[in-house]
């Protein structure tokens, strides 16, 4: 559930606000409902890592990768068809590492802050 | 331990977040550049598009209907002046607004706000030449005395900002998020700068520095003859024996000793020719269809985005197509349906510097006129990305600024290299004037009556316009604000103390070199010399080489029953008339006994050449290497020493090659032995095939010229990946296609006058300037081919066309 919460609610809020409001929501929803850090980190992670490269996608398939393509090249790569698949790694990463540390990081801070003695059920 | 936890990953997170959304040096902030909701991809633009779509916009006065073509060309109605430049600068904004951006901020040398601080010497050099302070004099001619103008400029800038104002951070063009900055509203004054950097292109070089030291080193003799006042080989732009039917004005009388001296120690490099313009018509009687035919195809460097942007515009008393510059109201170049016309650089002598007295070390007041005269002081704050600003003062004499103060010219930047220091700029950029009026007027023009009147508003940069229109008239005019000056005013480095060195206004713009249905039949220029040496007035001492300018008048003078198909392969000949010049005479000169085995199949390779450019020519390739290795050969050792100079033109080395076999500049002045012409020739030669063979490996399909020229269009900002692949092309900067290296045909026009008018033309990019369009580059092909698009030009916004494929409807409400 918290990687669907992590995923909905960052792409409810970028199509108002910068990209880096993806470290707050990850932080906030990790803070509230993460079980554990593996559990926080991993839904963080995947759920930016799908979100982007599905967007992404979303923009560079009509595009047929055209732009992609250009600026792999731009950052390096040589004049190659599929640079695109590279840019969208590197863009799907980018995305995943900052939600998964925010994630993680709510959560110790949960952890830090508001200790609970009882197990927390995953959610 | 928790607190720890807690502290160490909330710390992780929060740097890189920072990290991700800051730019440090050139690498962009990659969160923001890539995530996919306002980064890169949201510049990815879908094949396919609406076909139908209507935009509500404030501030226009009525509703505009914009129709694009296959090309998505766009073909503007509107019903008034107002809204139809206020479209033109909305729909450009819309394709082109980065470009107009960064070249604006280029030209008011504000890069620096952008990249930092490695622009900063750019910045202050384009300041100190007074880039922003001509700008500012034209916004305020204009409102003083031509708010016709003014009404023009500003409608513009209303249509780029209701573009801006559009925009959310995701529809930003890319170059933005790459480069981590916002568009700024739009003023008059940007379109201002962009015609002042056109300036800066085309009437901005001067070599009078290098001319001083030459005098100063060889004395007058020697310099008279290596810098001839006028070439060796011409075919000027009016032909020879046109009559001057007006009485001149008094010519200023030379002073006995006008010239300034100085020299320092910063090596220059020689300078480029063969940057320039092709146009020419030829009339009805030279024709198939028995009307003129006009052709132009300005030279410039070519980047990506396109350098011009295509645009029909049609409103009351107008309807025009052809290119615009992106920044700037009106088309440029194109045709109506009664006239056509095109522009090529002039290259008159509209630089001069100043050598300056100051008082004292407090640069207060300068020596003019027997007495001293107050300095006035513009200070210029260059603001820094991540730095403060920086204040830089500009001392301004009446002549213009003093670029750079002694000793305090950057030692390493090569634009400042032919800037002498304690001079003072008189420039005609800093002029004030309606220059954007002419083209207001020649887009409406019905005949040679109005084409001469809209010349009259034109200043700068000075431009052959070349004009056919539908009743049978061609005509050439090189055209701009020319300072009345005495022979040779300006060669030199002047003494800014004398009022005898000033420019003593103008030549009246209707005595201005002109020439209309030639007896000939046709009418051309190629940056050549203007006139034959019996036009009263000084324009300068030197044009660029006759080489294209007389290749184009042997064909079009035995070219009868003209087309589109003959004006275009014209177009893209690739001959050299340098290599018809000098050839023979540098093959005779080489003893092919002493070449090895390599060297002797390159020589016959050359040898069988015809001599055209082509792209799988090698023996261009060899020819090319051996003639400029030649010219470096023969001169370096006199002008290529510490002072800075520049070596005499490719004209006067024909001449010394065909006429002087044994000049002393043969010899090298820097070994014990004399060196004749053989041994130079010979030299060279081997010096051409060994540098080919240790690039390209042994003779082969690998020296074809097009891959030793290696063409292509980079992106204006140099950003890799968004510049064009290598271009297989022929051509040269000795020939009509004159393709070189990143220069070349920015755009390539051809007008079938008759009724109707049409148009064919083509440019080496695409109308959109989103490296995600597939509209970018889309043209490059046709272009590369030597090929040209029939053009769409419509009568009505209700014509119905299969090339029509998108109609965009602008409203105000």
């Amino acid at each position: 559930m918290l990687i669907i919460f992590i995923a909905l609610i960052s792409l409810l809020l970028q199509f108002f606000l910068p990209w880096w409001i993806i470290a707050p929501v990850a932080f906030g929803l990790a803070f509230w409902r993460a079980a554990s850090g593996k559990h926080a980190f991993w839904s963080g992670f995947l759920a930016l890592f799908l979100l982007w490269a599905v967007m992404a996608l979303f923009k560079t398939i009509p595009n047929e990768n055209l732009l992609a393509n250009r600026v792999g090249q731009m950052f390096g790569f040589p004049d190659w068809a599929f640079n695109w698949i590279i840019m969208l790694l590197i863009t799907a990463l980018v995305g995943a590492l900052v939600s998964g540390f925010s994630a993680l990081a709510g959560f110790y801070c949960r952890e830090a802050f508001l200790p609970e003695p009882q197990e927390r059920k995953a959610v | 331990m928790r607190y720890l936890k807690a502290l160490g990953f909330t710390l992780i997170a929060l740097i890189l977040t920072v990290v991700l959304n800051t730019k440090f040096g050139d690498t962009p902030p990659l969160g923001k550049l890539l995530n996919p909701f306002r980064g890169f991809w949201q510049n990815a633009e879908p094949r396919h598009y609406d076909k139908e779509n209507t935009l509500k916009i404030r501030g226009l006065k009525g509703t505009v209907s914009v129709a694009f073509d296959e090309r998505m060309v766009p073909h503007i109605f509107a019903n008034n002046d107002y809204d139809l430049y206020f479209a033109q600068g909305y729909i450009t904004a819309k394709d082109r607004l980065w470009q107009m951006d960064f070249q604006t901020r280029f030209a008011a040398g504000r890069l620096s706000e952008v990249v930092g601080s490695k622009a900063i010497e750019l910045d202050r050099y384009q300041r100190r030449m007074g880039m922003a302070y001509g700008a500012e004099n034209m916004i305020k001619v204009i409102a003083e005395k031509y708010p016709e103008v003014g009404k023009i400029t500003d409608a513009y800038a209303d249509g780029v900002n209701a573009y801006i104002n559009s925009l959310s951070p995701a529809e930003y063009p890319i170059e933005f998020k790459i480069l981590d900055y916002k568009p700024e509203k739009w003023t008059s004054l940007n379109s201002a700068l962009l015609l002042k950097l056109m300036s800066a292109t085309l009437a901005g070089g001067s070599d009078e520095f290098y001319m001083s030291n030459i005098l100063k080193k060889f004395g007058p003799d020697v310099t008279k003859n290596l810098f001839p006042d006028y070439p060796f080989r011409e075919d000027p732009i009016i032909p020879k024996g046109t009559a001057w039917d007006f009485k001149p004005l008094e010519i200023p009388k030379a002073p006995d000793n006008p010239t300034s001296m100085q020299n320092s120690s910063i090596r220059t490099k020689q300078k480029v020719d063969g940057i320039g313009s092709n146009n020419w018509a030829v009339s009805g009687s030279k024709s198939a269809s028995g009307y003129p035919l006009l052709e132009n195809d300005p030279h410039l460097d070519l980047t990506l985005p396109a350098i011009w942007y295509q645009i029909q515009l049609n409103a009351p008393g107008v309807n025009v197509y052809g290119v615009s510059i992106p920044g700037s109201p009106c088309v440029i170049i194109g045709y109506n349906q009664k006239v056509a016309w095109g522009v090529t650089n002039v290259g008159s002598d509209v630089l001069d510097w100043y050598n300056i007295q100051f008082k004292d070390a407090s640069h207060k007041e300068y020596f003019y006129d027997n007495k001293w005269n107050s300095v006035k002081q513009r200070i210029e704050h260059i603001a820094i990305r991540g730095g403060e600003t920086v204040d830089d003062t500009v001392l301004y004499t009446h002549h213009g600024p003093v670029v750079y103060l002694d000793n305090k010219k950057p030692k390493k930047f090569s634009k400042a290299a032919n800037v002498p220091t304690g001079h003072a700029l008189r420039w005609i950029a800093h002029e004030g004037s309606p220059d954007v009026y002419t083209f207001h007027l020649l887009n409406r023009a019905k005949n040679y009556a109005d084409y001469r009147k809209a010349l009259t508003y034109y200043y700068a940069p000075a431009q052959n316009f070349a004009f056919a229109s539908v009743d049978n008239y061609i005509a050439i005019t090189p055209n701009g604000y020319f300072p009345l000056k005495w022979e040779g005013q300006g060669k030199f480095l002047l003494d800014g103390s004398k009022p005898e060195n000033d420019w003593h206004g103008r030549i009246p713009a209707e005595q201005n070199p002109t020439v209309k249905n030639p007896p000939r039949g046709f009418i051309s220029s190629a940056n050549q010399s203007s006139t034959d040496q019996t036009y009263p007035y000084y324009l300068s001492w030197e044009f660029g080489s006759y080489n294209r300018g007389h290749r184009i008048n042997k064909r079009l003078t035995v070219m009868n029953h003209a087309t589109v198909d003959s004006i275009r392969s014209l177009q893209n000949d690739n001959y050299s008339i340098l290599a018809e010049d000098i050839l023979p005479t540098l093959l005779h000169a080489v003893n092919t006994e002493k070449l090895s085995a390599t060297e002797n199949e390159a020589f016959n390779l050359v040898k069988d050449w015809d001599k055209f450019y082509n792209a799988d020519a090698i023996g261009a390739s060899i020819f090319e290497i051996w003639q400029a290795k030649l010219g470096m050969e023969i001169w370096n050792d006199e002008f290529g020493g510490a002072v800075p100079m520049r070596m005499p033109s490719r004209d006067r080395t024909v001449e010394l090659l065909l006429n002087e076999p044994n000049a002393k500049w043969y010899d090298n002045v820097n070994t014990p032995q004399k060196e004749t012409r053989q041994d130079l020739v010979l030299h060279s030669f081997k010096f051409s095939v060994d540098s080919l063979q240790r690039k390209y490996g042994s003779i082969g399909k690998s020296w074809q010229w097009a891959n030793v020229k290696h063409s292509h269009v980079p992106h204006l900002a140099k950003i890799a990946g968004f510049g064009s692949k290598t271009l297989m092309n022929g051509g040269s900067k000795s020939s009509v296609n004159a393709l070189g290296e990143t220069n070349g045909p920015s755009w390539r026009m051809i007008v079938a006058l008759g009724k109707p008018n049409k148009g064919f033309g083509v440019f080496p990019g695409g109308e959109s300037g989103n490296p995600g369009s597939f509209f970018y580059d889309n043209l490059i092909d046709t272009w590369t081919n030597g090929k040209l698009n029939e053009l769409l030009f419509m009568n009505s916004k209700t014509d119905q066309s299969n090339h029509i494929k998108k109609r965009t409807t602008l409203t105000n409400n």
